[in-house]
């Protein structure tokens, strides 16, 4: 038999050995060769602090009295791990940008720097993890008891507890590192994670093959009812997996190693791989382990002492004190990582706070804020580590403790939807996460956590039995009625429906204020943001050296000169303290939050900053910017909209005037063409007068007859030329009187009688009886009707022609059309009526220049009326308006 | 590169990051649903109860799936 000696003295050597790794290892991290001490199995080893020795002797135990339930605790991290990409990718790269140094710190940060989210989660994490401390103490207590019966169990508790006190602030508080990683913590307690597990596989290895001859004789031996299917698939195994899910993100300790631990974002690739992996490996030998024991045991053994009993029974004591160490190693790296997870929380969001609002100083001015720090720090340690051991003796060996462990994982599962909420949900607001978070603790003390003290704790065994004050539908474990579950599944489900609830219900029904905006964004987008741009935080009132006296007293001097003079050279300068630039103060306070988390960094540089919290003017102030800058673009973007309107104007009217300029060259050609041709006559006529001598009269008379001709047609087409370019000018001012329409078409039509009446056209006139008065030109009115009809009879004759002039009136003009019953003008020759010189068929007559239409348009022009060409199915139909009198 | 590969390389990049998402829902469906009860029988195999090889051979599987993404999810 091993004597209590022989255990203590290898404890003590196996303890001096982890002191002396972590101490070799920080020295190594000091002197900046971190090499393999940052690799990913390294960084996988540590999250293993997941398996304490509640797992290591308790899932044997489980597995004794339960069968396969014992997996489910290994199940749900393994579905959250092989979903890092979603999850825990996102919880690291938010934990690196906004410096978290706690699960506390996470709730605290994302929902606006709330101190009061943070005092709340820390009391939380406190309550939940002291029993389980306790446990830890218990197991490694039981794990002598195995050994040597009859010791001090209370003595190896107190000296197991303050052994690693001292462990724990030796190594977990030698600096305020800004980084907050503890490389001789996790060194070691990597170690310790190989020492369990391989520790465990001797044990199954020596269980399977060396009692048995291989597996199938230990699952023979299985009692038949240990694996049937009701006892595996049930809610309490879904409850359960879920509820492992939840745990290895919040329970503080994985939060420290999984989060703040973390070195390289790339390790969690690894990890999520490889810790599935580890725990398959841990959980393969216990369900043989458990059967061997109970088949080869005595009765009344405790089955979660298997791993240690078993060896020991057939005589295998260096196993068993293998087994001894691994059983150790769990405890005792739980412990550790627990002690300065909380120790973290405690100081940075219930003693600094407390200390910020007392402390008779401002903290640039105060004593040395890292030596606070330090001490606070420690003082948790031991304070932690005492009320565990306290804890321990006041419960210890009753059956209270077994089930604690699955109680505080549902305790923290508490936080997930406020967590969850937080990473996925921009609108999830502090008030939200406060009422579920409050909501669900409560509930889960009331249906769970007091009851397990089985009476002895605030409710009474009457309480738990029958409801307080005798009303039963609030019995703690048959709420409302609701009986026939698992405490534990009964519990989740009502602690959980309340708080999600809640906290969707009070994250709708509140308003966020502004730091938590921008904080919900930071969260929520961390993926989109850019590394190097934070939010607006406080305002710029700090001077650059008070900020620097205050990262010397949190930092230590070293450190913030470094930093200080980085940023210095970022700002371009050579020597001297940086500006004390917004850049600066964010960044000053993500390094302090580093050390002191979110909220109580934010509470001291505000201070020195002098600006508080960003008050709403502030965030005003800077919202007027971004308007202004987006007015300014705006009007930039007006400006540039009008100036390209005003450039099409331009190009149009250049386009106008070069179309206007073509259109007079073609006119001087035309009339050059024109006025040639008389000229010509006239010209051959005269010379052939000049030249011949005995030219007869009647053909010299009948010569002189063209010329005359020629010349009376070249003045007329001048006179047309003159009249068109005074109208268009607009200078010919005519003389404006009433005029009796009926009497201008008369005559017009008198005047033109003769010519009507030799081309054939009848005319058919339906005018109203008596006088409509128009204000117009009565000679030139006449004149475009006289053109009109003239038209008419130069190309509008059909086979019988007829010529319809109709009269009609709207308010305020009167509107004559003459229609034709002849071919018509296509609809492409309509506008070219109008323009000048245009004769639309060969069919022109001599003495027409053209100029006719586009003379009469001029005309009516300059009589406030219009003349124009209507789309008709047959004939051309010409309309003129011109205003009333 | 051309523009084809670089199309059929995010498309690719975007199947793994959606298979991740996939793992864990397809790794509940076969370890924490009804499934499970189908190999609750009192068979063996290789002398071993099914039920244990069942949770074994899936939680392995999804180690190993995990392990290959992971590689390749960390690399694109």
């Amino acid at each position: 038999m091993l004597s209590l000696n022989t255990l203590i003295a290898a404890s003590l050597g196996y303890a001096v050995l982890l002191f002396a790794i972590a101490f070799w290892a920080e020295r190594r991290a000091q002197a900046g060769r971190i090499g393999w001490l940052r690799s990913p199995f390294v960084y996988t080893l540590s999250i293993s602090v997941y398996c304490t020795g509640w797992t290591f002797y308790g899932a044997v135990g489980s597995a004794a009295r339960n069968g396969f339930e014992f997996v489910t605790i290994y199940l749900g991290p393994t579905l959250v791990f092989i979903g890092w990409w979603w999850l825990l990718r996102k919880l690291l790269r938010i934990g690196r940008a906004q410096r978290i140094t706690s699960i506390a710190d996470l709730i605290s940060s994302r929902y606006g720097k709330s101190t009061t989210l943070a005092v709340l989660v820390t009391l939380l994490a406190v309550i939940g993890s002291t029993p389980y401390i306790a446990l830890q103490l218990q197991s490694i207590t039981l794990s002598f008891s195995v050994f040597e019966s009859g010791g001090n169990a209370n003595l190896t508790a107190f000296w197991v507890a303050a052994g690693l006190a001292v462990f724990t602030i030796l190594f977990g508080t030698r600096n305020v590192d800004a980084n907050e990683r503890h490389h001789g913590v996790v060194t070691a307690i990597a170690i310790e994670a190989v020492v369990k597990l391989v520790a465990l596989l001797s044990v199954g290895v020596f269980v399977v093959w060396g009692i048995a001859s291989g597996p199938a004789e230990i699952f023979a031996k299985a009692p038949p009812d240990m694996l049937r299917g009701d006892s595996i698939f049930s809610a309490r195994w879904v409850s359960l997996t879920m509820l492992s899910a939840m745990a290895i993100i919040t329970l503080p300790r994985m939060f420290q190693v999984i989060v703040v631990e973390n070195s390289d974002e790339k390790h969690l690739a690894t990890a999520s791989w490889a810790f599935p992996g580890y725990l398959l490996l841990m959980s393969l030998f216990v369900l043989p382990i458990a059967i061997a024991g109970n088949a080869l045991m005595p009765e009344g053994s405790n089955p979660d002492l298997y791993v240690l009993s078993l060896p020991l029974s057939q005589g295998q004591e260096n196993l068993a004190l293998f087994a001894f160490l691994g059983g150790f190693s769990s405890a005792t790296s739980m412990v550790i990582i627990a002690a300065i997870a909380l120790s973290t929380m405690v100081s940075n969001h219930i003693i600094m706070p407390l200390w910020l609002r007392f402390a008779p100083e401002r903290p640039e001015t105060s004593g040395d804020v890292r030596t606070i720090l330090l001490r606070s720090r420690r003082l948790s340690i031991a304070g932690i580590l005492l009320l565990g051991y306290l804890y321990f003796r006041l419960t210890g060996g009753s059956g209270a403790l077994a089930s604690i462990g699955l109680i505080a994982f549902a305790g923290m599962a508490q936080i997930i939807p406020s967590l969850l909420g937080g990473l996925f949900w921009r609108g999830a607001t502090r008030t939200g996460a406060l009422f579920g978070l409050l909501s669900g603790f409560i509930l889960w003390a009331y249906t769970l956590f007091l009851p397990s003290f089985e009476g002895g704790f605030i409710l009474s065994q009457a309480v738990i039995d029958g409801g307080p004050f005798g009303l039963s539908f609030l019995t703690p474990n048959a709420l409302f009625g609701l009986t026939g579950y698992d405490p534990l599944v009964h519990s989740l489900f009502w602690s959980m429906t309340l708080n999600i609830t809640l906290f969707i219900l009070g994250s709708l029904l509140s308003t966020p204020h502004p730091l938590e905006r921008i904080q919900a964004s930071q969260f929520v987008d961390v993926f989109r943001l850019d590394k190097s741009t934070g939010s607006y935080l406080v305002s710029r009132s700090a001077t650059s050296e008070d900020l620097f006296t205050l990262a010397q007293r949190i930092l230590g001097a070293d450190p913030a000169q470094r930093l200080f003079l980085e940023m210095a050279q970022q700002q371009g300068k050579a020597q001297g303290l940086p500006d004390a630039t917004d850049k600066l103060v964010q960044m000053l306070e993500r390094e302090l939050a580093g050390s002191v988390g979110a909220a109580s960094a934010h509470a001291m540089v505000s201070q020195v900053a002098g600006g508080g919290t960003v008050s709403v003017d502030e965030l005003m102030k800077i919202a007027d910017e971004t308007a202004q800058i987006m007015e300014y673009s705006q009007q930039l973007e007006n400006q540039s909209h009008r100036l390209e309107l005003a450039m099409q104007e331009l190009r149009g009217a250049n386009a106008q005037l070069t179309e206007m300029g073509a259109q007079k060259d073609a006119f001087l050609s035309q009339v050059s063409h024109e006025l040639r041709t008389p000229m010509t006559s006239i010209r051959s006529f005269s010379e052939i007068l000049r030249d011949s001598d005995n030219l007869d009269l009647p053909d010299a008379k009948r010569f002189l007859g063209i010329i005359q001709d020629e010349s009376v047609r070249l003045t007329r087409l001048l006179d047309e030329i003159l009249d068109l370019s005074h109208l268009e000018s607009g200078r010919g001012q005519l003389l404006l009187e009433p005029v009796a329409l009926q009497d201008a078409i008369e005559k017009s039509l008198n005047a033109t009688g003769a010519l009507l009446k030799e081309a054939g056209v009848t005319v058919e006139s339906a005018l109203p009886e008596g006088h409509v008065m128009v204000t117009a030109n009565f000679d030139r009115l006449a004149q475009v009707f006289i053109n009109l009809i003239s038209n008419t009879v130069k190309y509008g004759r059909g086979k019988s022609p007829k010529l319809t002039i109709g009269l009609t009136l709207s308010e305020s003009m009167a509107i004559i059309t003459m229609a034709d019953n002849g071919p018509g003008i296509a609809a492409a020759d309509r506008k070219k009526v109008f323009e000048k010189f245009t004769r639309l068929s060969e069919a022109s007559l001599a003495g027409s220049a053209g100029l006719g239409l586009p003379i009469s348009r001029e005309i009516m022009r300059n009589l406030q009326g219009d003349l124009t060409l209507k789309p008709s199915r047959q004939g051309a139909v010409f309309e003129v308006s011109i205003p009333l009198a | 590169m051309n523009n084809a590969d670089l199309a059929s390389d995010a498309t690719r990049k975007r199947k793994l990051r959606e298979g991740a998402l996939l793992l864990p829902i397809f790794g509940a469906f076969l370890l924490i649903s009804p499934l499970i009860t189908v190999f609750t029988g009192a068979t063996t195999l290789f002398g071993l109860p099914l039920i244990f090889v069942y949770i074994f051979g899936v939680w392995l599987g999804l180690v190993l799936i995990a392990r290959a993404m992971a590689r390749r999810l960390d690399k694109g």
